[in-house]
């Protein structure tokens, strides 16, 4: 490759590149149009009913690695909220004098992530911190990890070593998975759910926090919410434990292990009741969830950077009619791209240089089935009447703009029936019509020309690349990085010089030569009557 | 597959090292239109064949028409065709009517209309405003018409600043339907440059030793007057000082090698046909082509060199 042809491209998409990771690098402008793990709005709704000097303890979530809180909302009528800190969580207590009933709100935001861990392989040499062995080992009456029946139990389970805390858990995982039957109205003990074989879905996680404690790796019992977009969120506990270097989440029910789905949500250590009134005389409560995305507003909000220049050159700051045209202009560059890579890298012959781009934009109107069906209906029908106008012998101009007009009422008629059958319309734009009688008048001549068989292969082609091209035009995210971050057009003209320099093959050469290749065999010197010396009469230059 | 090791030229190469940099972009004019061509072709004293009318505009045609009416045989093309699209061919008279090779009829309003597409750009690069011309119709050379199936073989010379480096021809088959385009089905044949001999033979990417339609055997035979259709070929390149020329040479039986058409950027299909790559024959006129030389020296050269290309 030619070396200004490779410094032009090398700056240019440095340049590109560089700006656009510096902007959401640096300036911290979101590369997605919405965030993929989603926003969910959490709802709790309480009614209290009662007299006289009453309270209402509920839970709350606080932030961790995994879940990151905003926006809290309460609202309380006549009741004062005091957020207690104490312990790994927060505790919200309503209190104040009740007078018949009354309602507590609390609502926040959350973005949750989930994770996947990945459990130490033995020996584990991590020092676990003191305060976590201190609080998270210790023997309790609802983890009764020092009695004589768990020792029994693990010592029939047949550990692995004590430096191998990942295997331990696993066997005792295996053990309160596979061994103990889950039964709703079971037994909420400990104790009485190993023994028993069979236990509440918190008898089994305490089962779980107790073996693990008495296994020497720090446990505790955590307590949450299954979000779920369509239905109330499901209250649900769980087990955490100390492998290594961190926390690592673990289903007692076999639900999740090693892993922390992204769509539960911690509210309670230790302890799993969510909500507690005292002194009242009834209480109704309910959790709900909503899945947000973000809004356009919020997004138009976060690509206008603080950076005065960088704020200056959004274009999130034009009238949003603008913005529309804006938006698919940007997609062209990609759609040319593609079109570059297609033709001079892989060496597929079309219909015109961005033919197959003009039909991937006239197809986003539509789905792509439909819109493929009623182009090659249209375009089918086309080719049909151009014979019939050949016998005509009409000067070329008119012709095609007969063909012109038929494809408008072709269209118009297609856009009847879509309606009839209630699907979306493929009156796009005007110049897709154009696009539309050019492809009739270009298959044409060559089904006259190159025979019916280079027609297809050429149309097929130009289709493969409408096709693939049709996805990147759909696609938000391309346009929202089209959009958002422009220079983006500077890093492919980059790319479409270091396409335009390329000397090398063609991936259909290799197709074209083949024969070159297999074999081998050389021309016979048989064929040659004159023997090679006789030949030439000047000298050697 | 070793394309690099065969020396193959590929597409994206011949485009940036070889035609971008040897064919400067103003002359391609000059070969994209066969009346530019056929003109700089009298002007240098190279054969071509006859022009018997032209026509520009719509209102022309009457005169065309009134010219081809005294004619029993002619050919119809666009000045500005691509791939040889909208030639037609008329071998005789039936009664009113032309015969087309093949035996088709033609009433003269059909060469009419034909001549108005032409007018209008249906056959040019690009659909831009084109002119007919009409040719005499070449007599095929009795040693090509055997392995020639109704049609006219012509003979591609690639001349690489002023040297001729590979060449092939294109002999028409039934499935070609007469036309000498590959594509189309058309027999491509290798000829060595040292000996004018057709060394290897292609029938749509299949290798083959005779003819499919006349079974005529192909290897070994040789190419008539082939040092005058070098000398000719040479000469339309230096007359368009083009550096990466393809020069179409038809053999005919009266007057020898003709310039049929030139192109500026001719395929690389021919390396198929010759079983060889075009570029270790560049690198060994780019070794060269420095000092001035004679087109007589330069033909003898690349004779000399063809010793060693036909090794390769």
């Amino acid at each position: 490759m030619n070396r200004s042809v490779a410094w032009t491209g090398s700056i240019l998409l440095l340049f590109g590149v560089g700006l656009f990771v510096y902007r959401f690098w640096v300036l911290g402008m979101p590369l997605l149009p919405t965030d993929p793990e989603g926003v969910w709005q959490v709802e709790m709704d309480v009614t209290l009913r009662g007299r006289g000097p009453g309270a209402l303890e509920a839970a709350l979530p606080s932030n961790d690695s995994h879940q990151i809180i905003f926006d809290e909302t309460s609202s309380s009528e006549g009741l004062d909220l005091v957020i207690d800190h104490e312990g790994p969580g927060r505790l919200g207590v309503w209190s104040g004098e009740l007078s018949g009933i009354h309602r507590i709100a609390y609502a926040f935001r959350v973005r949750l992530s989930g994770e996947r861990f990945a459990l130490a392989s033995a020996p584990v040499r991590g020092e676990v911190p003191k305060s976590v062995t201190k609080a998270y080992l210790k023997s309790t009456p609802e983890t009764p990890a020092a009695s004589k029946e768990v020792a029994q139990r693990l010592e029939s389970l047949g550990l692995p070593p004590s430096d191998d805390p990942s295997g331990r858990l696993r066997t005792i995982f295996a053990f309160v998975d596979h061994q103990i039957t889950t039964v709703d109205e079971g037994t909420d003990d400990a104790l009485l759910t190993m023994v028993e074989r069979e236990g509440s879905p918190r008898g089994k996680a305490r089962l779980m926090v107790t073996l693990l404690r008495a296994a020497e790796i720090p446990a505790r019992l955590v307590a949450g919410l299954r979000l779920e977009e369509r239905r109330s969120p499901d209250r649900i506990h769980w087990v955490e434990c100390w492998i290594d270097e961190g926390w690592v989440s673990v289903s007692a029910q076999g639900d999740f292990f090693a892993e922390r789905p992204k769509d539960v949500l911690q509210l309670r250590y230790e302890d799993d009741v969510l909500i507690e009134p005292t002194k009242v005389f009834a209480m109704d409560s309910s959790y709900s969830a909503l899945r947000q995305r973000l809004s356009p507003r919020d997004l138009a909000n976060m690509m206008i950077p603080e950076n005065p220049f960088f704020a200056a050159v959004s274009l999130y700051r034009l009238p949003v009619p603008t913005q529309k045209a804006l938006r698919l202009l940007l997609l062209l560059p990609l759609g040319a791209l593609m079109v570059s890579l297609y033709r001079n890298l892989v060496g597929f012959r079309t219909f015109g240089t961005f033919m197959p781009i003009l039909i991937a934009l006239a197809l986003r109107e539509t789905s792509l089935q439909a819109g493929l069906l009623i182009l090659g209906l249209v375009v089918g029908l086309g080719v049909v009447t151009r014979r019939f106008l050949e016998g005509l012998r009409l000067l070329v101009v008119p012709r095609i703009s007969l063909l012109l007009c038929l494809v408008i009422l072709l269209v118009l008629g297609v856009s009847l029936v879509a309606e009839e059958f209630d699907q979306r319309d493929l009156v796009g734009s005007v110049f897709p019509l154009v696009v539309i009688t050019m492809l009739i008048e270009r298959l044409a001549l060559v089904i006259a020309e190159e025979g019916t068989r280079n027609a297809l292969s050429r149309a097929f082609s130009s289709i493969v690349i409408a096709v693939l091209t049709y996805p990147v035009f759909r696609s938000t995210v391309a346009e929202h990085l089209m959009f958002g971050f422009p220079e983006l057009v500077i890093a492919i003209m980059g790319c479409l010089v270091f396409i335009g320099g390329y000397t090398g093959f063609r991936a259909t050469d290799y197709v074209r030569f083949r024969i070159l290749g297999q074999g081998g065999e050389s021309i016979p010197s048989e064929i040659f009557g004159i023997a090679p010396e006789t030949e030439g009469k000047t000298g050697a230059p | 597959m070793p394309l690099n090791r065969l020396g193959i030229l590929g597409i994206n190469r011949r485009n940036i090292d070889y035609t971008a940099r040897f064919n400067p972009r103003r002359r391609y004019p000059l070969v994209d239109n066969k009346l530019l061509t056929k003109k700089l072709c009298i002007e240098g004293d190279i054969p071509t064949p006859r022009l018997l009318a032209k026509a520009e505009h719509h209102f022309e045609l009457a005169t065309l028409v009134q010219r081809i009416e005294k004619l029993d045989d002619f050919v119809v093309k666009p000045a500005r065709g691509a791939m040889g699209n909208g030639i037609v061919v008329i071998v005789g008279r039936e009664g009113e009517g032309f015969q087309r090779t093949g035996g088709r009829i033609m009433q003269m309003d059909d060469i009419r209309y034909h001549a108005s597409g032409i007018i209008s750009g249906l056959y040019a690069l690009g659909g831009t405003q084109d002119m007919v011309m009409v040719e005499e119709r070449l007599v095929v050379h009795p040693e090509l018409s055997k392995v020639a199936f109704d049609g006219v073989p012509d003979i591609r010379v690639i001349v690489y600043r002023g040297y001729p480096i590979m060449a092939m021809a294109r002999l028409p088959t039934k499935q070609s339907d007469g036309r000498a385009n590959l594509h189309q089905g058309a027999v491509g044949v290798g000829i060595d440059i040292g000996s004018g001999l057709m060394s290897a033979a292609i029938l749509r990417n299949e290798a083959i030793d005779t003819h499919p339609d006349t079974a005529e055997k192909l290897l070994g035979r040789s190419i008539p007057d082939f040092d005058r259709v070098m000398e000719i070929a040479m000469a339309a390149a230096e007359k368009t000082a083009l550096g990466y020329l393809g020069a179409d040479v038809v053999i005919d039986a009266h007057k020898g090698p003709v310039i049929l058409e030139l192109n500026a950027r001719p395929g690389l299909s021919i390396q198929l046909c010759n079983r060889a790559g075009l570029l270790p024959r560049i690198q060994s006129i780019d070794a060269v082509a420095g000092e001035p030389r004679s087109a007589f020296e330069r033909l003898e050269l690349s004779r000399e060199f063809a010793r060693a290309w036909r090794q390769a």
